[in-house]
């Protein structure tokens, strides 16, 4: 599937703005899942954009607009071919007692460990011990069963949680948008010894109302042993295929921040974001 | 003609310190101004508070009407009003020396000066910084109650000979650079700002209208107001007679060689700031230099009757408004990164 | 009043025969006037969570600690070979990571180090030296064996304590030095200027070198300013540096001028607001990029928190063999890793016996000294290593030797510990000296200046005795 991704993000100043600097992680990926055959960042006022490649593998941007300025806008464009469902790998079967010695473990540490946004805390321990019913399957369909009982305890409601909400909090209300779902599933997942790491990405919606808000989206990666990273959305309760555009990955949220800075000046009186993800292949015909 | 083989002299390295920051010629200007500051204070209340046990026969009215103008010169009236409820010699005292409710009290000056020089340690003589340093241990040991008893004259007398040590170290241990400039300078302005102000204390007397010259009360108060700016000797070596309102007025404003003098400080002030902005030539190009050849302009060409005619009050205002704009236009052209306070220059998160 | 016993040792044999000759009177006279030096020059530092005014004098206790030539030789040989196998590891780790691979330490401790920085991975510091200023503390044992209790790799302070010491003491006894023959510390601030200048980019001949400050309310500003000051570089704070074009300047009456070499003391977190800590405004925005672009050199380096971890502490002896193939001169402290199953067993069953400290905190906080405490402390501790155990690591008290120090008009035996300063620009070097901190409370282990400890001078000798 060829997906036409186009992601602005516009901050406007109550005032002027300076001495801004910035790092933006909007590129996307590269690898069995997807490749990347287009992509270009534009920022306005037009600056030069250098980038790296940080610990994870995501490509981050930065620039800085020293000079003063009542608006920032930053402008990703990008086309993604996804790898279709069929020839995608199946996801094997490993048991979970797997985990304990496989060669991952040592190398995927700190996706067991605890993160900014993903404490280690009893009541996620407790919500896993609670979906796992005192029964462990295989890695895979454990984590569905994780990713699954947030999809059915929780209520997907935005402006109940904010960007400084963490697992913790939205467990104790039960209530946030996809970036809270991740968050939660991933300190499961971990809590019960299954290495698991933050996507954030894109989302191609084909039953997509003409009003439905289209945004970025976050969902989980879980270690499958001798097979690789797998994903799973728990916000709409699927294993992420070939509809997903993975942006960056990282232990939570703070890894991946799409747009991130500082500058000197008035505060922001408006953030707006707009994403727009449409096919650019000729649509298969329906099944 | 030397052998081919000489070597040539060294390049010349060029020292790492000759560029200064802005912000510590920013401290350096704020340092020398609050110590001068902090002079100046003691001096008028030293000399006033002498001056009314002088005068023991004063009326409690006459008293506060006395202190009164001296906070009103100060243009500190409201927050004196506020945390005070009579302007007796105590209170007075209280406000001025230790209150730091009270940003222009010695203790709030010296502990401007001390947070300054600590911000630029590296940069000025041990001796200046443990001066500074030695002025405030002084002052946190100490409180109206132990000035009072202990007779507030040798307290005042100690703030000024500090002060004097200060600038005395300053010209001896200091470098003459840029960031002598920002010293001098600092110190040039206050000290012309503070001048004005202790004329303007006793302004009411020089109103063409004004009929009740000359008393001995009179006399005092003048003799009092150039005891304010340590001019009283110089006054008398200059002028040999009584002391006259006029007189006095036309000393501490225009003589040229005394270096308290309006004219002297703004001149001092002038010739620091064409330095400090590279003004080399005749024609001012900065809104400083031209605000302060202005200045110097008139106290050349005015006369004392000009002044008096025209109202000395006013003129005084003038004076002071034109100082602060100078000192303002300096520092901000001097200044290469925003001041923290204002909103506008806030640091601040954006994420999405 | 000094009277010497059996149990002086030899090179302390001299000064004890001078101060014994010395009136109490007179002693305590110049106890107070080097007392009062410090406070007039405001050789202070800052007490945070005090609500009084704030600024202190580290307590300076005039008896010197001495140090023969014969014993400081075989510890600079042990402090040169441990950054030098330090700064290999941090090189290593920051790229190849051949020492997880070889399973010499365990991928999962430098993964879930609070400072290990995965933002520089791959990034190739200035000249290759990621340690250039680092402070060991060292203890000595009851057999008089000197023993690395934790390394200071980040902002090592202290350092311009050693050369006040050193000048008050020259004040005070003017005569001691030149019959003792004590190697003069005061070359400190050259080296550092020399070992800053040695990573400058290639812009210029004359790089211009500043150190970064917090600001005047750091408890260390004192020394920021001395170091400065000796070095005669500018000391700038964050808002004096602006970062364009990946370059750093900063901002003079004439406009902005490029800086190449920032001594920074200010820690990892706060240097850069875009890459780190967001809320940070000591930092520089931009200033990490910059770092990155080469255009700038940092001392010390990025990252380099995770070689002094104190759970990775107890690795060193290890990372000293793989690099260098060499025994470690200098040996550790006995440690208990809680993330070990065993040693976290250990640690909970005799927690009232042990030291146990948390993994990244300094300046003595985070600690637990077992046989001091209460209870209801030790049931505190245990709690917090089970539920974190990679935080924790637990160690045997040692006896820290004694020192004779000046208490309250008699000397009295006190605890005391050392911090040698070591530079690595063109070659490792050690300041023959260091800070001896003295903890003054009777029986008290803790020689921190935030938790009532003192200050010695250290002469260390020309000969031996």
């Amino acid at each position: 599937m060829i997906l036409r991704l186009l992601h602005r993000t516009t901050f406007i100043y109550a005032g002027q703005a300076r001495d801004s600097f910035n790092e933006a992680r909007l590129c996307p990926v590269d690898d069995p899942t997807q490749s990347r055959r287009h992509f270009v960042l534009r920022t306005d006022p037009v600056v030069t954009t250098r980038d790296y490649r940080d610990f994870y593998g995501n490509i981050v941007h930065y620039f800085d607009v020293t000079a003063p300025h009542h608006q920032l806008v930053i402008e990703a464009e990008s086309e993604i071919e996804t790898t279709p469902n069929d020839v995608r790998a199946p996801i094997p079967a490993v048991p979970v007692s797997e985990l304990a010695t496989c060669a991952e473990r040592e190398l995927y540490a700190e996706f067991l460990n605890e993160s900014f946004y993903v404490p280690q805390a009893v009541e996620l321990w407790r919500e896993a011990q609670d979906a796992m019913a005192g029964q462990r399957f295989t890695v895979w369909a454990d984590a569905i069963r994780l990713g699954r009982h947030v999809y059915q305890t929780f209520a997907y409601k935005p402006r109940t949680t904010g960007v400084s909400t963490r697992a913790t909090d939205a467990l104790a209300q039960r209530t946030g948008v996809c970036q809270d779902f991740a968050h939660v599933m991933l300190g499961m997942c971990r809590s019960i010894g299954i290495p698991a790491r933050y996507v954030s990405g894109y989302f191609f919606n084909r039953g997509r109302q003409p009003d439905d808000i289209e945004a970025s989206h976050a969902w989980v990666e879980v270690m499958i042993p001798g097979h690789g990273w797998a994903g799973f959305d728990p916000t709409h309760d699927r294993a992420a295929d070939e509809r997903y555009v993975k942006v960056a990955t990282g232990r939570d949220y703070a890894d991946i921040r799409p747009v991130s800075g500082t500058y000197r000046g008035a505060p922001t009186r408006e953030l707006r974001v707009e994403v727009a993800v449409t096919r650019s292949d000729p649509m298969s015909a329906p099944a | 003609m030397p052998p081919a083989t000489a070597k040539l002299p060294p390049p010349v390295a060029r020292p790492q310190a000759t560029v200064m920051l802005s912000r510590v010629a920013h401290s350096l200007y704020w340092m020398s101004r609050y110590i001068e500051r902090s002079e100046n204070i003691a001096r008028l209340l030293e000399v006033n508070l002498q001056m009314l046990v002088d005068f023991q026969s004063l009326d409690k009215d006459t008293t506060t009407e006395h202190w009164s103008s001296i906070i009103a010169s100060s243009g500190d009236e409201e927050l004196f009003e506020k945390h005070y409820e009579t302007s007796d010699s105590r209170n007075v005292t209280e406000f001025f020396a230790f209150d730091l409710r009270n940003p222009s009290s010695i203790l709030s000056c010296v502990y401007a000066a001390r947070e300054n020089a600590r911000m630029i340690r590296d940069q000025i003589s041990l001796e200046m910084w443990e001066t500074i340093n030695e002025l405030y241990l002084f002052l946190k040991a100490r409180n109206t109650a132990d000035v009072w008893a202990a007779g507030p004259n040798e307290f005042f007398q100690h703030i000024k000979m500090v002060s004097h040590l200060f600038q005395g170290l300053t010209a001896s241990t200091y470098s003459r650079n840029e960031g002598w400039e920002f010293l001098e300078f600092g110190k040039y302005i206050e000290r012309a700002d503070k001048t004005t102000r202790i004329l303007d204390v006793k302004y009411h007397i020089l109103l063409p209208s004004a009929t009740d010259v000359g008393g001995a009360l009179d006399t005092a108060q003048w003799q009092a107001v150039l005891r304010s700016a340590s001019a009283l000797e110089a006054y008398r070596r200059f002028y040999v007679r009584e002391i006259l309102a006029w007189k006095a007025a036309e000393f501490l404003i225009f003589s040229d060689s005394f270096p308290r003098s309006l004219y002297y400080c703004v001149a001092q002030v002038d010739d620091f700031l064409r330095r400090i902005l590279g003004e080399t030539g005749a024609r001012p190009k900065s809104e400083a230099a031209r605000i302060s050849k202005r200045l110097v302009a008139d106290l050349q060409s005015l006369t004392i009757k000009d002044v008096i005619e025209e109202g000395l009050h006013e003129f005084l205002m003038e004076v002071q408004k034109s100082l602060e704009k100078i000192g303002d236009e300096v520092v901000q052209s001097t200044m290469f990164y925003p001041a923290d306070s204002s909103l506008e220059d806030q640091q601040q998160q954006q994420q999405q | 009043m000094f009277v010497p016993g059996a149990e002086v040792r030899p090179h302390y044999r001299r000064l004890a025969e001078r101060l014994g000759s010395m009136p109490e009177n007179d002693f305590n006279q110049r106890r107070a006037a080097v007392d009062l030096a410090f406070l007039r020059q405001g050789v202070t530092f800052t007490v945070y969570n005090d609500s009084e005014g704030t600024e202190r004098i580290f307590p300076f206790d005039l008896i010197p600690r001495i140090i023969p030539n014969a014993e400081w030789r075989k510890l600079e040989a042990g402090l040169i070979q441990r950054l030098t196998a330090l700064n290999l590891f941090l090189d290593d780790i920051y790229h190849d990571q051949k020492i997880l691979k070889d399973k010499i330490v365990p991928t999962n401790l430098i993964l879930g180090a609070k400072h290990f920085r995965r933002e520089f991975m791959n990034f190739t510091v200035p000249r290759g030296i990621y340690v250039h200023i680092c402070g060991t503390d060292l203890i000595r044992d009851h057999d008089g064996n000197y023993l690395v209790l934790e390394d200071n790799l980040r902002c090592p302070s202290g350092a311009s304590y050693m050369i006040e010491n050193r000048a008050a003491m020259r004040r005070a006894f003017p005569n001691l030095f030149r019959s003792y023959g004590v190697r003069p510390v005061e070359g400190y601030a050259e080296t550092l200027l020399k070992s800053l200048r040695h990573i400058a980019p290639d812009r210029s001949e004359k790089p211009n070198v500043v150190l970064l400050t917090p600001g005047v309310y750091n408890s260390a500003y004192f020394e920021h300013c001395f170091l400065a000051r000796q070095m005669g570089i500018p000391i700038v704070e964050g808002r004096d540096l602006v970062a364009q074009g990946s370059k750093v300047y900063m901002r003079t009456t004439a406009g902005l001028e490029q800086v190449d070499v920032i001594y920074r003391r200010i820690d990892d977190d706060f240097l850069d607001p875009t890459v780190f800590r967001p809320d940070s405004t000591l930092g520089v925005p931009g200033l990490v990029n910059a770092y990155r672009s080469g255009n700038v050199a940092l001392a010390n380096s990025i990252g380099t928190g995770i070689a002094d971890d104190k759970v990775i502490y107890a690795y060193v002896p290890k990372i000293i063999k793989y690099y260098l193939g060499e025994e470690a001169l200098l040996p550790n402290v006995q440690t208990y890793l809680a993330s070990d199953d065993t040693d976290r067993k250990f640690i909970l069953e005799n927690i009232e016996k042990l030291v146990v400290k948390s993994a990244n905190e300094a300046g003595g906080y985070g600690m637990l000294i077992g046989p001091a405490s209460t209870k209801a402390e030790c049931e505190n501790f245990r709690a917090q290593v089970a539920a974190n155990p990679r935080n924790f690591i637990g160690q045997d008290p040692i006896m820290l030797s004694r020192s004779p120090t000046w208490c309250d008009g008699k000397l009295e035996g006190r605890h005391i510990d050392l911090r040698p300063y070591i530079l690595y620009g063109e070659k490792v070097t050690v300041t023959p000296g260091g800070l001896t901190r003295v903890a003054l409370r009777k029986g008290s282990l803790v020689v921190n200046s935030s938790q009532g400890g003192g200050s010695k001078d250290t002469w260390v000798l020309q000969g031996d005795k």
